[in-house]
């Protein structure tokens, strides 16, 4: 029963570390989902520039690895004067991710709204902007919701990748502690269990928002 | 009130239609071989003929839902040319003119049935919310469904879903209805009252094209029956002098085909 003794005494540091991990996932959640929208429409709209632009951002978001942003955020831009404090360049760099990872599913579910709802709307004579807007997006949004929720669980374990730039998030107080007295193997085993403690259940959320929504489909 | 004056608020100006030459094809596959179709204001059409016809991409043609690559529309003093670039006041306008209803009802799923019939209201005609719903009400209950006003789409059946979908184009006050196989996925009996709604529009006197395998509906409300095969008209007129009497070969293993099921 010692070890258990033992972890009661890691977790209060390693409390505040998963404190830190759930504030930069909510943070790339909030900030990262909205922007996601906005690309998800640049890359469906008719102007070619406007397309362009969207598509970059989505694919260099989905395309680099989050760490190379994350670095570059940290280490790169202060080469242009730009330097941030390193919470706020990992908030960026996975909002970034987040927005790009997002901005796909939500346009995936966009496309996914029946031919018929186009046409009625046409039929209508709904413009172009209330069509979108008001019919197909509602809809795209409701189906994308279960992906979303997937991300958002992404991120949070994404959320650890902050620790390559001193970050104290969950895995870095997990180091710290380990390094006072080489008692890795518990210490990273505890902070796996305290990321799938949070990421387990919001899976079965997940699932269960994926039934409910293929019932009322 | 009849259906038509409450979906006008007076009486529908009577409006035709005109159709000619359209011709549409996908790559090399033609579907429309040159067909031309005048529609008197007032009148029923009927638009029969066997699968692969070509009556629902024709139907589709004339609110411009597919693009044909050559005829003209003649609407409402507006003349569209579909094979040439097409001003967004003519195709709002020939939108405007022109209502539909789809074999698949296309309500929106996630509006009640009031706000699917008093949101296009006010966004297409700039109707106030009030008096959009106040439209819509009306129309709800002439189609008997009053009191499903505030339940959404998934909680109608499939003839209630259609009605509402009537309701919801006639809000926009249409002068020509356009109606693609609108009963085909439902249930004979089912299909029964959407058709009723249909033979009060029809003795309104609203102008109608309906494509159809109801030969009944065809006989009895239509004042016109064109029959399409192969692309193309092979034959058109009084429908009853057609059904009794078909000129045209393909058009008497069509109607035996469906007449003696």
């Amino acid at each position: 029963m010692n070890w258990l003794i033992e972890w009661a005494g890691y977790l209060p540091q390693l409390m505040s570390g998963l404190g830190v991990s759930l504030m930069i996932a909510g943070v790339s959640i909030v900030a990262g989902y909205p922007l996601g929208l906005v690309l998800s429409v640049m890359v469906q709209h008719r102007n070619l520039a406007v397309r362009t632009l969207g598509l970059a951002v989505v694919e260099i978001g989905r395309g680099a690895p989050a760490l190379v942003i994350l670095y570059l955020f940290y280490y790169g831009l202060p080469k242009f004067g730009i330097a941030f404090e390193s919470i706020t360049a990992a908030c960026l760099a996975l909002i970034w991710n987040s927005a790009a990872y997002s901005s796909e599913i939500m346009r995936a579910g966009m496309q996914s709204v029946a031919r018929g709802q186009h046409e009625a709307s046409a039929a209508l004579g709904l413009s172009r902007g209330h069509t979108f807007f008001r019919v197909i997006m509602p809809q795209g949004m409701r189906s994308a919701i279960p992906g979303l929720m997937g991300v958002a669980i992404q991120m949070f374990q994404g959320t650890s990748l902050a620790y390559a730039i001193a970050v104290p998030e969950l895995m870095k107080s997990a180091y710290n502690i380990g390094s006072q007295d080489f008692n890795y193997l518990q210490i990273f085993a505890l902070a796996g269990i305290c990321y799938a403690a949070i990421s387990m259940p919001a899976t079965w959320i997940t699932v269960y928002f994926e039934k409910r929504l293929a019932r009322h489909a | 009130m009849t259906l038509s004056e409450i979906a006008n608020g007076k009486l529908a100006p009577r409006t035709g239609i005109r159709l000619d030459n359209i011709s549409k094809r996908y790559g090399d596959h033609l579907v429309i071989d040159d067909v031309s179709l005048n529609v008197e204001p007032g009148t029923v059409t009927a638009l029969i003929g066997p699968s692969g016809a070509g009556k629902s991409t024709f139907l589709r043609c004339i609110n411009l839902l597919e693009r044909p690559d050559s005829g003209t529309i003649q609407v409402d003093h507006h003349t569209i040319e579909p094979g040439k670039v097409i001003n967004a006041k003519d195709l709002a306008a020939l939108r405007r003119t022109v209502g539909m209803v789809f074999q698949s009802f296309n309500l929106f799923p996630h509006m009640s049935a009031l706000k699917n019939i008093s949101f296009p209201q006010q966004k297409v005609l700039g109707r106030s919310k009030e008096e959009a719903d106040e439209r819509a009400m009306q129309l709800l209950e002439r189609v008997g469904l009053k009191d499903k006003a505030h339940q959404h789409p998934g909680r109608c059946s499939g003839g209630q879903q259609q009605r509402i979908a009537i309701a919801r184009a006639l809000a926009l006050d249409p002068s020509i209805m356009l109606f693609d196989e609108p009963t085909s996925a439902l249930d004979p009996e089912v299909g029964l009252e959407v058709l009723a709604v249909m033979r009060e529009l029809a003795d309104d006197g609203m102008t109608m094209i309906v494509v159809t395998h109801e030969m009944q509906f065809a006989r009895d409300v239509s004042d016109t029956l064109v029959v399409m095969a192969d692309c193309r008209i092979i034959e058109q007129g009084d429908p009853r002098a057609i059904m009794s009497d078909p000129q045209e070969d393909r058009t008497r293993r069509f109607l035996r085909a469906v007449l003696e099921r």
